[in-house]
């Protein structure tokens, strides 16, 4: 009965209260704190849908340097090496050691042993032999191309079942780091008997990385699961074990704006290739921009100094003077896309900071060009004896928004009385012009690889040859070489002292700089956008994802 | 009737020959080739020698008319040749691809025929005449409206927005459901502006009047009397645009990311993959050549009048 309460002493009243306050913040502070905790540990389970905007093209290891086959490579197979994108160190993966002779013609490698691929065979010396023997020499009765980023190799040879040592030719410095890259991802013995073309179905694709193709529907869908016994992971990784996800699934919506759509609607987990535009989207909306440098050359435009139109160095420095690229990257990009101050990525290997020899000053350029004989015509075209300064290049697809920032090239010539067409072109057009240097006396230029390597890939004309030089791919060249520049470029690819390779990276920069060869724009990343719950989202060395790290916390 | 079958047949077979023929000429006109394109890619880092030897592999120096009689000859067989971009044979790609686009066309035609019949009733039986012009204005705004627009705003608003429809990786039917709206739309412009032609037309002929004369209702008039009529010349319609769908809707299957003719086609253009786009140029045309012999055979069974003509001339 309520009147026949107990009296009680106002201590006794308060101690009781405060106790059950106690208990009470005791028990949610221990609710509060448990997710909290749960957040920072990796979670196990889950399928991550990926959007990319293309479908894998072949999945032969070398090929890798395409961004959509990058992307399941780098999840199917493991390297050699692993290269820090941080440091850009080379760092031990499948082979726990190694050894590199000092003129860098021999290299050992002692691998890790207990590897396997996912159909069972063994990750030893005889199958690294094997793959490297054919990334470094190709296999034309099967249609196998030469791996871009291995340089004069010779031959292999098994030391022991986990000893391999690979001879070369001549030294080749840029090789411990070809051992790192996407293009050398390790596949089994069967894989590698097949055609090149059977190779464009994953299915076939056997690695031993952490995850597996499931299945495939060509062109549309990629399922991956995750390898239950892998037990390899990059030597300095804490993680070692299993994948944290259990499968994810590549997904291929042609349109951007259904890519971005997706994601921001929770249908889609991770997209790439989400363009400078489309970024105030996807902060808006909390959720996670990533854009990793890739660390190579620079997106830019190159000269085809056998054009009579470019030879001249003055006509090209007017050119690279009258380009305002902080214009572009203000108007087009966003802060993910910094303007460029030399040939390379300021984030690579060997990068001199040239930002004074890059300038824009539209006076100068007109001085420059009224110098070398252009006058102005009677539609503000410049001309000298009879001929237009009137310039084509080709839209490169691949770059992002390349068709806005060569139109935005295009104006900005103009100003100075230089007429570039910007022209989109077929592929078989495009293909044939680029190899023509009066066709197209401006070309795009832009490759990424975390290597010193890299710029010869770009300029030396055994390889890419952008400038086009007698004795490259072009049989349409009369007779533009630089014999100075290809020195350069043959030595950074053989100088075994890393230090001195840097060195010759900076002189090559000066030299294509000083002769303006390349006007380059900005340092061009990958952009990827992810949702809040997508933790552990890594990047390789030149922007491919990494997803063996990966877990959700939803 | 038999002798007329087979010379529709025989027209037929000519046509597609035809289509063949002048695709693998223009193809061949065109500059570069699949080969050139797919391995003089800097990527892949060839040389000229490598290249030219792979060329040799494929067979693409040959002379035009040995090119052209292999390839005949393969077709005729069933052999499509081999896609150098994908770098797996044609027909396998060709027949994978096929399902995706015959439910798209289907469908897409069925949602298209019940849109125009609708609007062809609605502005046949509409009470106000001001309604009946803003029906009759609808086909022209409907073949107007760009279908990459429709695609992508039914996408914002069905799928991002309301969240009904799942975009990515939808089950079979719910991935069917935008994408044949977004046909839908322009292709039931022209059925209803033929039909509602037709319509007027017919309610102009005498046996109208008689009906109406007996007593029967507007709707009645349309449904038991004047349909049947109009309906021919817009079967003709229907069957030349279903052989378009079936050539693939390129925009809506790139819009929607489904792999059907249409983007097989738009990826062969693109690489200028000259067998798959024969390949694809071939079975469009086989498609259309049989679409229209069987609307023509079916016209005799829609019209009676036609059967005794038929039944007089044999």
């Amino acid at each position: 009965m309520a009147k026949e309460r107990l009296p009680v002493s106002l201590k006794q009243f308060f101690r009781k209260r405060v106790r059950t306050a106690a208990a009470l913040a005791a028990v949610l502070a221990l609710s509060v704190s448990v997710p909290v905790l749960a957040q920072d540990a990796p979670v196990q389970g889950g399928t991550l849908i990926y959007l990319e905007q293309q479908a894998h093209t072949n999945l032969y290891p070398p090929s890798g340097g395409f961004y959509p086959n990058g992307g399941v490579l780098n999840q199917i197979t493991d390297k050699l090496t692993y290269q820090n994108p941080e440091t850009l160190e080379i760092e031990p993966w499948i082979a726990e050691s190694w050894e590199v002779n000092a003129d860098a013609t021999e290299y050992t490698f002692k691998l890790r042993s207990g590897v396997t691929f996912s159909d069972g065979t063994p990750v030893d010396a005889a199958t690294v032999a094997l793959n490297y023997d054919i990334f470094g020499l190709g296999k034309p009765n099967l249609k196998y191309p030469v791996s871009e980023v291995i340089n004069n190799y010779d031959h292999s040879e098994v030391i022991d079942e986990h000893t391999v040592k690979f001879v070369f030719k001549r030294p080749s410095p840029g090789f411990l780091q070809g051992t790192a890259v996407i293009g050398s991802g390790l596949v089994s013995t069967a894989t590698l008997a097949l055609p090149f073309d059977e190779l464009g179905d994953a299915t076939k694709i056997i690695g031993s990385g952490p995850f597996v193709v499931a299945s495939e529907t060509l062109g549309k869908e990629l399922k991956l699961t995750a390898r239950e016994d892998y037990n390899w992971g990059p030597a300095k990784f804490e993680h070692q074990g299993r994948a944290y996800l259990d499968g994810i699934t590549y997904i291929i919506p042609p349109e951007a704006s259904v890519r971005i759509g997706a994601l921001l609607a929770g249908q889609a987990d991770v997209i790439r290739q989400i363009q400078a535009y489309d970024e105030p989207q996807v902060t808006a909306a909390a959720f996670t921009l990533l854009a990793p440098n890739t660390r190579g050359v620079n997106n830019s435009i190159a000269f085809r100094p056998d054009n009579p139109l470019v030879a001249d160095i003055k006509v090209r420095q007017a050119l690279s003077l009258a380009t305002n690229t902080q214009e572009i990257v203000d108007t087009l990009f966003s802060e993910n896309y910094p303007r460029a101050t030399s040939v390379i990525s300021s984030k690579a290997a060997g990068y001199v900071d040239y930002s004074d020899k890059l300038v824009f000053d539209q006076e100068k350029a007109k001085a420059l060009l009224a110098e070398a004989g252009w006058t102005p015509g009677p539609d503000g075209i410049l001309a000298k004896d009879g001929q237009k300064l009137d310039l084509t290049v080709y839209v490169s697809l691949p770059q992002p928004q390349n068709e806005g920032v060569l139109q935005l090239i295009a104006q900005q010539w103009a100003q100075v009385g230089v007429k570039l067409n910007v022209l989109p072109g077929d592929a078989g057009t495009r293909t044939l012009d680029q190899l023509d240097p009066l066709k197209t006396p401006v070309t795009v230029a832009m490759v990424g690889r975390a290597d010193p390597d890299v710029i010869k890939s770009g300029f030396h004309p055994k390889n890419r040859d952008w400038l086009l030089q007698k004795g490259g791919s072009s049989q349409n060249v009369q007779s533009f070489v630089d014999d100075d520049l290809n020195t350069l470029l043959e030595a950074i690819a053989s100088e075994p002292d890393h230090d001195k390779r840097l060195a010759i990276s900076g002189e090559i920069q000066a030299r294509v700089l000083d002769q303006y060869y390349q006007i380059p724009i900005f340092e061009e990343p990958q952009a990827f956008a992810a949702a809040p719950y997508v933790h552990g989202l890594e990047f390789e060395a030149v922007g491919r994802p990494s997803f063996y790290n990966v877990w959700l916390s939803r | 009737m038999t002798r007329y079958v087979i010379g529709r047949i025989a027209q037929a077979a000519l046509v597609v020959w035809a289509a063949f023929t002048v695709s693998f000429l223009l193809l061949q006109a065109l500059p570069g080739d699949a080969i050139m394109i797919k391995f003089l890619n800097p990527e892949l880092g060839l040389g000229p020698d490598e290249v030219q030897a792979l060329r040799e592999a494929y067979g693409v120096d040959q002379p035009l008319l040995v090119q052209y009689l292999q390839a005949l000859g393969n077709f005729l067989t069933g052999d499509f040749g081999y896609s150098v971009q994908a770098g797996v044979p044609v027909s396998p790609r060709l027949w994978v691809n096929l399902p995706a686009t015959l439910r798209l066309a289907t469908l897409g035609l069925a949602f298209a025929a019940v849109l125009a019949v609708a609007l062809a009733f609605l502005s046949t039986l509409s009470p106000f005449v001001w309604l009946r012009a803003v029906i009759q204005a609808a086909p022209g705004l409907f073949v107007s409206i760009p279908v990459f627009w429709l695609g992508i705003m039914l996408i914002q608003i069905f799928s991002f927005r309301l969240k009904w429809i799942s975009v990515i990786n939808p089950g079979e039917f719910e991935g069917l459901i935008l994408p044949v709206l977004t046909l839908a739309v322009p292709i039931s412009a022209p059925l209803a502006q033929i039909l509602m032609r037709n319509i007027d037309e017919v309610l102009t002929q005498p046996f109208v009047a008689v009906a109406r004369a007996k007593g029967a209702s507007p709707a009645g008039v349309l449904w038991r009397h004047v349909a049947k009529n109009a309906l021919l010349p817009t079967m003709t319609m229907a069957g030349v645009l279903f052989g378009e769908l079936l050539a693939g809707a390129v925009i809506t299957e790139t819009v929607f990311g489904l792999s059907g003719i249409g983007s097989l086609t738009e990826q062969s253009v693109r690489f200028q993959d000259s067998s798959v786009i024969q390949a694809v140029v071939v079975f469009s045309a086989v498609c259309f050549v049989g679409v229209n012999l069987i609307v023509d055979l079916l016209y005799p069974v829609f019209d009676p009048r036609l059967r005794k003509q038929k039944v007089a001339a044999a």
